[in-house]
């Protein structure tokens, strides 16, 4: 791409670095002005800037599953409002899962148009998940949905502000149609305020280097982009690369569903053909065609540079192939609130595919699963309602040269945090028994690297008609391991009831009746293992033990290393590999 | 005589005061891992005598040493049961979003001595299980057959009832004297258990180190200067005696640092300004800090080892709000896969050093830069600087890439490297809503005075103040605190629901505390000043808002003005306000400081004209204009009052300014240089 402008090398490098600043400075603002503990605790949420035609141009991300969504927002944006029936001063507001937005209605898009002189420049947009939209369930987004009306509010890319104007019909039907109005429309107003933001630092970047110099800028930080992904590109494998995988259910009693990919590397192109993948399905775990573009797009970043700042131009080379009305492609009306767990078994399938050719890049899988808890009921001293809605941590896979990390959250989040258990017993009706790394005994993701622990986190209800809606994937089909490695264990939660009952185990559940003293046992898989584990070292295999990562006969029969329970030292029984 | 010491990664500086006034400097070299060696040289090569010592003030850089090399003690923890493993799942957060290969921080102890005792509290600090003894003595038996030298214990809710912990160490000081113990409520009272565990965690690892060193320092100095008149500087800003110190070592974490920030403080007091930018620039790193209405931001939101890749390991400890980026005099140019020029953050270091040492270095750095357009002159080093290699090493690594000149390749690093401190000034005034103009850039460090003047304009400072003794103003700072010990106590508290005499309660039981607490220190309780904070926010929302509240004890219409000033605040830093919302306290901060007298900083008296002052003139490179012949001076006989107008350079030994055409200079009667802008 040429420009019309001639900007010396340096401007342009400064320019462009001050774009990337004004989209973090968009970033933190969202969650800082936030009130909800989705947005700050987990930062589920991405906000940015795309030029004028919706090219994304720098997008701050809590979560990887966001990215490239805003691009999406933008252009349904442009489609919807071409030339000038957009104007100087309009806000949209959209969460269509199907076209432009690519998640569930709970992550609600609001959109900018930037104007300089007259002339439209680029676009500022966000989106977040909101505690509540509506719906049939608090919280909104549920695991048994048979439509998307069961599924909340939908706002289907309309203005929100038309030319600074405020439209407050749609704030009051907001107010009435979901369950915690405050904590919705002040995330809302944070919003707005972080759009405005980026509004008012691209202006100031106009006055002060010029129109032209910004714009040019723009094309130059594409380019770079492209540049280095491109070089990365020649870098990796060239070929075709398959696999396949299942989705555990849809949520209401339907499944496993079989999903497949065929990667194609060629030395310009990398395109991922999801052909022959189950249809949609009647429960809640489509997954829309944006979304799937998500997922290849967080796994093409991981394998290529996943250091480098991220815009449109890193993706050009990326080519996306999949039938109509698949269950990574699904259409209106379907259900979609847990659209992450069929994007992240569509990552995972590339990942799956292209792991053994590039060990120095990619790992043994992991717990895949966003594993989402709802738990909701009165607070035990003040009777006030309240709600968690929360992500949990699992292992990740071992790879050549490292143990996989244990009690991580999953590939489709990223810079999220659990909720401290102090502020959760001050906060709801629950106490915590428990929150350990998970010692499964049978050898799961065992390895010359092993998998990261999984995780035991054991709420307590402190009072009565507490209500727990579970959604754990990769429950029947296991973390997988890679280059002789032991595949590692499910998801899975039990209920240990007051009077010494136990139930489980169960994978999706939706809205379980608990009782004052119930505990929700919630047990995050192990990751796979890297290699065999008959080539772990035995000092560390003995070391292992001695932490409690594995047992002593987990020790003798997978890695054949006999080690003594007081002393811990060991003796290397006869078949190791070294 | 007075007399600070700070030691840095590369040059342990002194800086002292005598009675009359006069302030005199020394460097020498940092000696790890004796430490306390270079403290002695320095102050030998100050040629003060020992016996000339009546106060000594120091900071150190030993405790953040021992953390990133991992050179601390064998550690043991013991929690409630249920959550050993707790300091390991840490938060779960990934900040290095698309890297599938990150690596998790490890836990500073080892999962088998991670130990758990059957023990519980509920949030309101009730005794659901209560602690037993037996169960530390059986952890007390695994830790001493495991040869541990530290015990840290951290136990759910602690922060609202110590009395477990308080036990605990009790049992443990029975059972083995001699082990170092610490309990996460000793050294922080707010909620959230990964980070106060890992804070307890830290400070029993970093305390037998501490306690070393302390002791080896005070033996040599002991004989000299009166106990009462040692102290080490804190993270916090604030100083504190020996022995406290070797108690809560982990509020040592950055000792030296912060000393400039707090000395800026002071300098602005001094010449009337209260609202001031700190901008210190030294060899691998710029850090910043903004101090409003003279305050200097403390907050308990530390971390070592964190950055945007690095999730790192939270400290729970009062350290001053700086922002650090690795951008320093050393910092390299380099060009990126597509092509870009980026400079920074690897460092050349003190060896090899820029390409102008001549000691092996070849990749180019921001001091080379300056070097080739003139800012700074080969007069300026202490080595035999080679033109031709520095001119070399930029035109080929930079400028043949972009098929240009040495001297615009170079001009270009300048640019890059301006811009990149520049974010990092926006990030600490603009970002948080404050507008630049109201501010005075006060900038130190070897680099600091080279660079403000350009970023001042870009960022719309009024004013740029290079203090005296900038290349060493962090042990400046030092010889002027105070001592300081901050107490912040979780207290969750919806404001229409608190009653005013239950906070008063509080407010008294904490300054109770404080003042039992200096009076260990030999501190009269009239030299004790108080200062209280509440950390604020909406009901529902996460972040907080340190709110100054009022002493002594409240009325009604103290309650609604504290409403209303958070209000403000919140609008300031956030951008909005929600009046009809419930408001809530979260944290409940005093600080107290201890007061000690401070040396009368003198006046200069110079009777010189600018022309004699005057050092030569020399061609100066700059950007639209090309080079011009500037003019330069010499700080050290420079008159007070008398303007210089830009271009123009000052040098001083150790630093260089540089001012531009429309800013003028002058020296004010301390000898500060004040840089403003000319009148239009």
């Amino acid at each position: 791409m040429t420009t019309s402008v001639k900007v010396d090398p340096f401007t342009l490098e400064i320019v462009k670095d001050s774009l990337l600043a004004a989209g973090d400075e968009m970033f933190v603002a969202l969650a800082r002005t936030s009130m909800s503990p989705i947005i700050y605790e987990v930062l589920d949420y991405a906000s940015g800037l795309t030029d004028a035609q919706g090219n994304l141009l720098t997008q701050g991300n809590g979560v990887t599953g966001f990215i490239g969504m805003l691009t999406f927002m933008v252009k349904e944006t442009l489609k919807k409002y071409p030339g000038d029936k957009l104007k100087p001063g309009d806000v949209i507001i959209i969460n269509d899962p199907y076209n432009g937005g690519g998640s569930h209605l709970s992550d609600v898009g609001l959109v900018m148009p930037i104007y300089y002189e007259g002339e439209l420049i680029a676009f500022s947009a966000n989106k977040a998940h909101w505690t509540e939209v509506g719906g049939k369930d608090p919280g909104s987004f549920t695991n048994d949905a048979v439509d998307i009306f069961q599924e909340g509010l939908q706002f289907n890319c309309i203005k929100l502000y038309d030319e600074d104007r405020l439209n407050e019909g749609i704030v009051e039907i907001i107010r009435s149609n979901v369950r915690f109005p405050d904590l919705s429309l002040g995330d809302m107003w944070a919003q707005v305020a972080a759009l405005r933001t980026g509004d008012r630092r691209l202006k100031e970047l106009c006055d002060k280097h010029g129109k032209e110099t910004i714009l040019a800028a723009v094309n130059y930080l594409l380019d770079h982009g492209e540049t280095i992904s491109r070089q990365e590109i020649k870098k990796l494998p060239k070929g075709v690369f398959e696999a396949e995988d299942y989705i555990d259910t849809d949520g209401i009693g339907n499944g496993p569903f079989k999903i497949k990919v065929k990667v194609t590397i060629t030395d310009d192109e990398f395109i991922c053909d999801f052909r022959g993948s189950h249809p949609q399905v009647p429960g809640p775990m489509n997954c829309s065609y944006t979304g799937l573009m998500s997922a290849v797009r967080v796994i093409f970043l991981a394998m290529t540079n996943p250091e480098q700042d991220v815009n449109d131009g890193v993706f050009r080379p990326l080519k996306v192939i999949v039938d109509k009305k698949s269950i990574m492609s699904a259409e209106r009306p379907v259900p979609v609130s847990n659209y992450f767990e069929t994007l992240l078994g569509s990552l995972d399938l590339v990942w799956k595919a292209l792991a053994p050719h590039l060990p120095n890049r990619l790992t043994a899988g992991h717990h895949l699963s966003v594993c989402s808890v709802t738990l909701s009921g009165n607070h035990q001293d003040t009777e006030e309602p309240f709600l968690i809605v929360e992500p949990s941590v699992g292992g990740w896979g071992g790879a050549m040269g490292q143990d996989g990390a244990s009690g991580q959250f999953c590939v489709a989040d990223g810079e999220t945090y659990n909720v401290p258990i102090e502020v959760a017993e001050t906060r709801y009706g629950v106490l915590l028994d428990e929150y350990s790394l998970r010692q499964d005994g049978n050898g799961a993701g065992a390895g010359e690297y092993i998998g990261g622990k999984g995780v035991i986190r054991a709420y307590r209800a402190l009072s009565d008609g507490q209500s727990a809606t579970v959604t754990y994937g990769r429950n029947k089909f296991y973390p997988w391991g890679m280059n002789k490695g032991h595949e590692g264990s499910p998801n899975e939660f039990y209920i240990h009831k007051a009077n010494g009952e136990v139930d489980g185990p169960y994978g999706v559940y939706p809205r379980y009746k608990l009782q004052k003293n119930d505990v929700v046992r919630l047990m995050t898989g192990t990751g796979g293992g890297y290699g065999s584990p008959l080539k772990r070292s035995a000092a560390q295999v003995a070391k292992d033990v001695k932490n409690g990562y594995f047992t002593i006969e987990e020790a003798k029969e997978h890695f054949l290393v006999e080690v003594n329970p007081e002393t811990f030292d060991y003796i290397e029984l006869s078949g190791r590999l070294s | 005589m007075r007399v600070a010491t700070d030691i840095g990664g590369t040059f342990t500086d002194l800086v002292y005061v005598d009675k009359n006034g006069s302030i005199g400097i020394a460097k020498s070299n940092t000696t790890p891992p004796n430490f306390e060696k270079g403290v002695l040289d320095v102050i030998e090569n100050a040629g003060v005598k020992r016996e000339q010592l009546s106060m000594f003030i120091h900071g150190t850089t030993v405790i953040i040493n021992a953390l990133t090399e991992r050179k601390g003690a064998k550690t043991g923890l013991i929690t409630t049961k249920g959550f050993r493993d707790i300091l390991e799942i840490a938060r779960g957060n990934r900040p290095d979003l698309f890297n599938v290969r990150y690596k998790k921080p490890e836990p500073f102890v080892e999962r088998h001595l991670r130990l758990e005792v059957d023990e519980r509290l509920n949030y309101k600090g009730e005794i659901l299980s209560p602690l037993r003894r037996k169960d530390i003595e059986e952890c007390v038996k695994h830790f001493r057959k495991e040869g541990v030298e530290a015990i840290a214990i951290s136990y759910m809710h602690s922060y609202v009832n110590s009395s477990h912990e308080v036990e605990t160490v009790k049992i443990i000081k029975e059972l083995w004297p001699e082990v170092l113990v610490t309990a996460s409520s000793d050294i922080t009272k707010e909620w959230r258990e990964y980070e106060r565990t890992n804070t307890a965690v830290l400070n029993a690892y970093v305390q037998p180190v501490a306690t070393t060193y302390i002791d080896k320092l005070d033996k040599e100095l002991r004989e000299h200067i009166d106990g009462n008149q040692r102290y080490i500087m804190q993270s916090n800003g604030g100083t504190t005696k020996f022995d406290n110190a070797k108690k809560a070592p982990i509020n040592m974490v950055e000792s030296g640092p912060v000393a400039g920030i707090f000395g800026a403080a002071v300098l602005g007091e001094l010449i009337g300004e209260r609202n001031i930018i700190a901008f210190d620039i030294g060899g691998t790193t710029a850090k910043c800090s903004l101090i409003e209405n003279g305050e200097v931001k403390v907050s308990t939101d530390y971390y070592i080892e964190r950055d945007s890749r690095n999730a790192g390991y939270p400290i729970k400890a009062p350290v001053v709000d700086i922002v650090e980026i690795g951008n320093g005099g050393g910092s390299i140019a380099w060009i990126d896969n597509a092509g870009s020029l980026k400079v920074g953050p690897q460092s050349s270091g003190a060896r090899p050093g820029p390409v102008a040492y001549g000691l092996g270095g070849t990749e180019p750095t921001t001091t080379d830069a300056n070097l080739l357009t003139g800012r700074l002159s080969p007069k300026n080093f202490d080595y035999d600087v080679n033109m031709d290699n520095v001119k070399e090493a930029i035109q080929q690594k930079v400028g043949d890439h972009f098929g240009i000149s040495a001297e615009e390749a170079a001009l270009g690093i300048i640019r890059i490297a301006n811009s990149n401190m520049l974010n990092a000034l926006k990030l600490i005034s603009i970002r948080k809503g404050h507008n630049p103009q109201d501010f005075t850039l006060l900038a130190f460090g070897g680099g600091g005075s080279m660079h403000a003047p350009a970023l001042a304009i870009e960022l719309g400072v009024k004013k740029v103040v290079v203090p005296i003794a900038s290349p060493v103003f962090s042990a400046w700072g030092m010889l002027m605190t105070d001592l300081r010990h901050d107490y912040i106590q979780t207290y969750i508290k919806r404001l229409n629901e608190l009653s005013l005499s239950e906070i008063d309660v509080q407010w008294e039981e904490i300054e109770k505390q404080a003042l039992a607490h200096y009076e260990d220190e030999g501190m009269a309780a009239e030299n004790v000043e108080f200062h209280r904070f509440a950390d604020m926010r909406y009901l529902g929302q996460e972040h907080t808002v340190k709110v100054p509240v009022p002493n002594g004890q409240w009325s009604g219409e103290d309650k609604q003005a504290i409403i209303k000033e958070f209000h403000n605040l919140h609008e300031r830093n956030f951008t909005f306000k929600l009046e009809d919302s419930p408001t809530e306290i979260v944290n409940i901060h005093v600080t107290a400081f201890g007061k000690v007298p401070k040396p009368e900083i003198g006046k200069i008296t110079r009777n010189g004209s600018v022309d004699e002052a005057k050092k030569e003139n020399r061609n100066i490179y700059y950007e639209k204009k090309g080079w011009i012949n500037t003019p330069v001076y010499d700080r050290d006989k420079l008159p007070p009052n008398e303007v210089i107008h830009g271009p123009a350079v000052v040098e001083e030994k150790a630093a260089v300014t540089l001012i531009y055409d429309g800013q003028q200079l002058q020296l004010d009667d301390f000898g500060n240089i004040i840089i403003e802008m000319e009148e239009k």
